[in-house]
């Protein structure tokens, strides 16, 4: 197991255990915005910029994925850390002004305000990171999104920038957007749920009992596809709300005969 | 839209299936019909179990690639730094204006699509202009107008292609 | 002549009694006419000229064999189509149509020469006969580009009787995988698509990493503008890039290569794919090559038109069927690579030096360079230069050698300004600097670098600050958008130099051009980032001048950047023509009649039209 000695704390490792983990391991916060442990870092926002000691000089690196194979020395809060981070920031917030999320990283990071302009008029307050991309495709499967056009211009968008056919308006990407720029919108009077920006729609599924909009209903079958019970009595309960389910849970237990005696 | 139902799957066969080829196959495509149409790349997702989106994405990222069909001719602009510092940004000005056509952009009545590109490597030529092939060299302004304007108008070429195609 | 009929080859011996054949035929061919068919000489109709010399040759019923034959780019592209005349190596250049019958008569059948189409040197009024006759190619030195201009790039025949594959079948029959690699080491060689790297070295850990399915690669995306020495190779010499990548396949342990070319190269592709048909044809691809244990392919992939695929990763992506986005580093491409399996990946030209170093020896190519660049460079010697065209020198050799002896230097009686070597990555280095010797690491240390070999001459009359803003737009253009700093960095550099050419530039912006450019040099993902701001620093570097007029005086010392110069007629040029006048879209220009005219300043939109159409150029830049 190598050793990665941080900031001056020395933690043990497993190889290529990631220098992100080392940190998380010895409670030293660094900023990220593209990582998420479900998905392969890319190491796209480069946000977690830290030091990596090659003797006689310093390299940065990105802690999310640079894998460690050895014993290193890594500073995480030196000046040369702290200025990349900054800087990254600082091009991060000339682009996402509007996003909240960012603005408190930006804050425990010290960066008060950007000294850059708007330069592109591309998908404002995005950051590209492609965590939504990621879990589109390699955890729900759909692949609804991706990227579109490159460079400064490029943007997250469905095929075509049409709403895609594959979203099944589950809302993971809104769920790991880490700058809240994806959202899921309710269109109650349409029985529809939407995702934003994609403009892609899909039909809710409303609770058998009381009528209230439950999850997609691509998204209730998708969830009866990928369980292997599937009584009757489960097929009933999937088309409830979280509400009418507990109800009826209630309902069957206060029926069953322990608590008649209890 | 496809005119050959049959085009995708020919391509992917051409190239045993293998998802590498996807940019190959898509080229083809688009050497097919001039452009890639979206029933094509939905078609090619599907043969080849690729997500839609990834397909997009690549038609998107690169350059060559075009989702509308162009005009008849194909103009190509060297941009090369050669061909820049002999003048192209003016050249590219001048046939913009003339033709009220945008960089990457077809012309109204389709006579022909414009393409400024990094650099076609023919820098001892510069500036150069690439007309369905046939490379000018030496291009100024003037010169650039002249050659567009005598090309044979969108109405002709198709002719000769739906001859060619009866044939 | 029809070409014999291609056999598999079973061994080494068989390669070696086919070349003496092939050898055997061209000599009864005991004339014959060269016509240089690259991307330049075809541009000006060398095709046409090549049919017409094959008529000749065809309808002539003197008792002598007369061959006709299309050969890759002679690298003089500035005098193209280029015609040689063997037997005496004789040396057309500027043929055209109506020259074929007298070049056919006069020399090729009566063994005259035609002096008018012989090259004139400007300097001395001395015609040259031979190419070796010409300054141009006489200071350089032809190792990569030496069948350039001689053999037939569609025949497989004309290289092997040129003595193709001898290195090939040398290293199969008598040398091991290791031989190979020091060999290589032992020359020095280095990578020529840019980085510099030991090329052995990088065979070497591809050689020991672990997996059996090894990949190599040939990147033929050549995407630095102004650069053609990929392509010149690929179309003029197809086999040696083949042969190459074979040798490496062997030393390293592959059984699959890959050749990624620039999908603005078609003839290119046209050449690699009738190569590698004709090899596959005669089993020096595919299983058990020349009867060794020894199996390879070679596929060819077309580029999308994205400069970042000329990236390793970036590349390798593409070849997987996605979109062109390089990825981190931290484990090499030689570990991890295509498909996640070791891969070697080596530029066009560093392949086609391979050959050479096994046939001649390492130690004969390590006598050409200095001490840490051996052998020698191909550069595309472009922009304002009297001898525009491919040259080929020994490392070491001085900018000032290539530019004046080989180039000319400066046209029309301009000052040189800058040379810009190395690519949308490297730098202009200023006249100071011209006694540098070329290689790796001096140019790095001028914070220029070699790159693949653009070398790109400007003149006085260049604005570096706009050379910058070219630079920083194309890269801005051309990232791929992935990483934070180079996608949004460039956005934000280029917005300031745009501004600065536009005359709003403000004190303060260059400080804040060299803090991006620390920023993209320490946090982007890749090569194209991190080496993003080098056209910005480096003329800041040697033009620091520039950049301050057009700030502080809101000036353009070139008289480039439009609205930083304006219009003035010479009262002593005017002829009074009228022309500018007439011209004008503005009518900003006054005068009659013998009177020279004037500009009204405020009401001229500075288009520049009179300066365009005065035939007197009396229409000066202040």
């Amino acid at each position: 197991m190598p050793t990665v000695t941080i900031d001056g704390h020395k933690v043990r490792v497993k190889k290529n255990a990631t220098v992100l983990d080392a940190a998380r391991r010895a409670e030293i916060w660094i900023p990220t915005l593209c990582y998420h442990p479900s998905v392969l870092s890319e190491a796209s926002c480069r946000l977690c910029m830290v030091e990596l000691d090659r003797g006689d000089w310093r390299q940065l690196i990105t802690a999310c994925n640079y894998p460690v194979r050895r014993d290193i020395v890594v500073y995480a809060s030196s000046e040369g850390a702290e200025q990349a981070r900054r800087g990254v920031m600082e091009l991060l917030l000339a682009r996402a002004p509007e996003s909240e999320e960012l603005r408190a990283m930006a804050e425990r990071m010290g960066v008060e305000k950007t000294r850059y302009p708007k330069v592109t008029e591309s998908q404002r307050n995005c950051i590209l990171c492609g965590l939504c991309v990621q879990v589109c495709e390699h955890l729900i499967g759909q692949a609804a999104i991706g990227f579109a056009g490159r460079g400064v211009d490029k943007a997250v968008a469905a095929p075509f920038r049409q709403p895609s056919e594959d979203c099944i308006g589950c809302g993971a990407c809104a769920a790991v957007c880490p700058v809240g720029t994806i959202k899921v919108r309710v269109h109650k009077d349409q029985n529809e749920v939407e995702i934003s920006p994609f403009k892609s729609r899909s039909k809710l599924m409303l609770c058998h009992e009381c009528s209230a909009p439950v999850v997609s209903t691509e998204v209730a079958e998708k969830a009866l596809q990928k369980i292997e019970i599937n009584t009757e009595e489960f097929r009933e309960l999937i088309r409830l709300c979280p509400r009418c389910r507990m109800l009826r849970t209630a309902k069957q237990l206060a029926a069953m005969p322990a608590y008649e005696n209890g | 839209m496809l005119e050959n139902p049959k085009l995708v799957e020919q391509i992917v066969d051409r190239y045993s299936r293998d998802e590498g080829m996807l940019i190959s196959m898509m080229q083809d495509i688009q050497a097919e019909c001039g452009y890639l149409p979206a029933d094509g790349l939905r078609c090619l997702s599907k043969r080849l179990q690729v997500p839609l989106s990834r397909v997009y994405a690549i038609a998107t990222f690169y350059s060559s690639f075009r989702l509308a069909p162009g005009g008849a001719h194909e103009v190509t602009l060297c941009m090369g730094t050669v061909c820049y510092l002999k003048g192209a940004p003016d050249i590219l000005e001048a046939v913009c204006k003339e033709f009220r056509v945008e960089p990457g952009g077809t012309t109204s009545d389709r006579l022909f699509s414009l393409q400024p590109v990094n650099c076609v490597g023919a820098c001892a030529l510069a500036p150069v202009m690439v007309v369905d092939g046939k490379y000018y060299d030496g291009v100024t302004p003037a010169s650039a107008i002249e050659v567009l304007s005598d090309l044979p108008p969108a109405e002709e070429s198709t002719e000769v292609i739906a001859k060619e195609d009866v044939a | 002549m029809t070409p014999p009929a291609l056999a598999k080859l079973a061994s080494p011996v068989d390669l070696e009694a086919l070349a003496q054949q092939f050898r055997g035929d061209s000599r009864k061919a005991s004339k014959c006419v060269r016509v240089c068919i690259g991307t330049g000489c075809t541009a000006k109709g060398s095709r046409k000229i090549y049919e017409l010399f094959c008529e000749a040759a065809e309808q002539c019923d003197a008792d002598v064999n007369i061959e006709a034959k299309c050969v890759g780019c002679h690298g003089f592209c500035e005098r193209g189509p280029v015609v040689v005349v063997e037997p005496g190596e004789i040396f057309y250049q500027q043929v055209e149509e109506p020259d074929v019958a007298e070049i056919f008569r006069e020399t090729v059948l009566g063994g005259r020469i035609v002096e008018r189409l012989l090259y004139e040197d400007p300097a001395t009024g001395k015609k040259a006969r031979e190419a070796a006759d010409i300054p141009f190619y006489s200071a350089q030195q032809r190792v990569v580009l030496s069948g350039n201009g001689r053999i037939d790039p569609t025949q497989i025949t004309d290289y092997i009787a040129d003595g193709g594959y001898s290195a090939l079948a040398k290293a199969l029959s008598s040398m091991t995988p290791e031989d190979v690699i020091s060999q290589v080491e032992l020359a020095g060689l280095r990578g020529r698509g840019g980085g510099g790297f030991p090329t052995a070295r990088k065979w070497q850990s591809c050689r020991e990493a672990k997996g059996s399915a090894k990949y190599v690669i040939c990147n033929g995306d050549e995407g630095d503008p102004g650069a053609f020495m990929d392509r010149s190779i690929m179309e003029g010499n197809p086999h040696s890039v083949i042969e190459g990548m074979l040798i490496g396949a062997y030393a390293i342990g592959s059984r699959q290569g890959y050749i990624y070319v620039r999908n603005e190269y078609p003839l290119a592709v046209e050449h690699l794919k009738a190569a590698i048909s004709q090899a596959s044809d005669m089993g020096l691809l595919g299983k058990n090559i020349l009867g060794s244990s020894f199996s390879f392919d070679i596929k060819i992939n077309r580029g999308g038109g994205a400069f970042v695929c000329g990236e390793s990763t970036a590349l390798m992506a593409s070849l997987e069927g996605r979109p062109g986005e390089p990825r981190a580093k931290y484990v090499h491409t030689v570990e991890s690579g295509f498909r996640g399996k070791p891969t070697n990946l080596n530029n066009v030209e560093t392949w086609a030096n391979v050959p050479q170093i096994i046939n001649r020896g390492g130690e004969w190519f390590a006598g050409i360079g200095t001490e840490k660049s051996k052998g020698t460079k191909v550069f595309s010697l472009v922009g304002n230069v009297v001898n525009t065209g491919l040259v080929e020198v020994p490392m070491g050799i001085t900018l000032r050698r290539i530019i004046e002896e080989i180039g000319g230097g400066v046209p029309d009686g301009k000052r040189f300004k800058a040379v810009q070597t190395g690519g949308p990555s490297g730098g202009c280095i200023p006249a100071e600097h011209l006694d540098v010797r070329v290689d790796f690491d001096e140019l790095t240390k001028l914070g220029s670098m070699m790159g693949s070999g653009g070398m790109i001459v400007m003149d006085e009359d260049t604005c570096m600050v706009r050379v910058a803003q070219y630079f920083t737009e194309f890269l801005q253009k051309e990232s791929c958008g992935k990483c934070t700093p180079c996608r949004e960095g460039l956005a934000q550099m280029l917005h300031i130099l745009n501004g600065i050419t536009k005359g709003d530039g403000e004190v303060g912006d260059i400080e804040e051009v060299g803090t991006l450019a620390q920023l993209l040099e320490g946090t982007a993902l890749c090569a194209l980032g991190k080496t993003a701001a080098n056209p910005i620093l480096s003329t800041i570097r040697y033009f620091r001048e520039e950049y301050d007029a057009h700030i502080l005086d809101r000036h353009c010392p070139a008289k480039e950047c439009r609205g930083l110069f304006h219009y003035e007629i010479d009262r002593e040029a005017c002829k009074a023509c009228g022309i500018c006048l007439k011209n004008c879209p503005a009518d900003a220009i006054a005068g009659e009649k013998k009177v020279p005219h004037i500009i009204y300043q405020g009401k001229c939109t500075l288009c520049g039209t009179c300066w365009d159409k005065c035939p007197f150029s009396a229409v000066i830049k202040v």
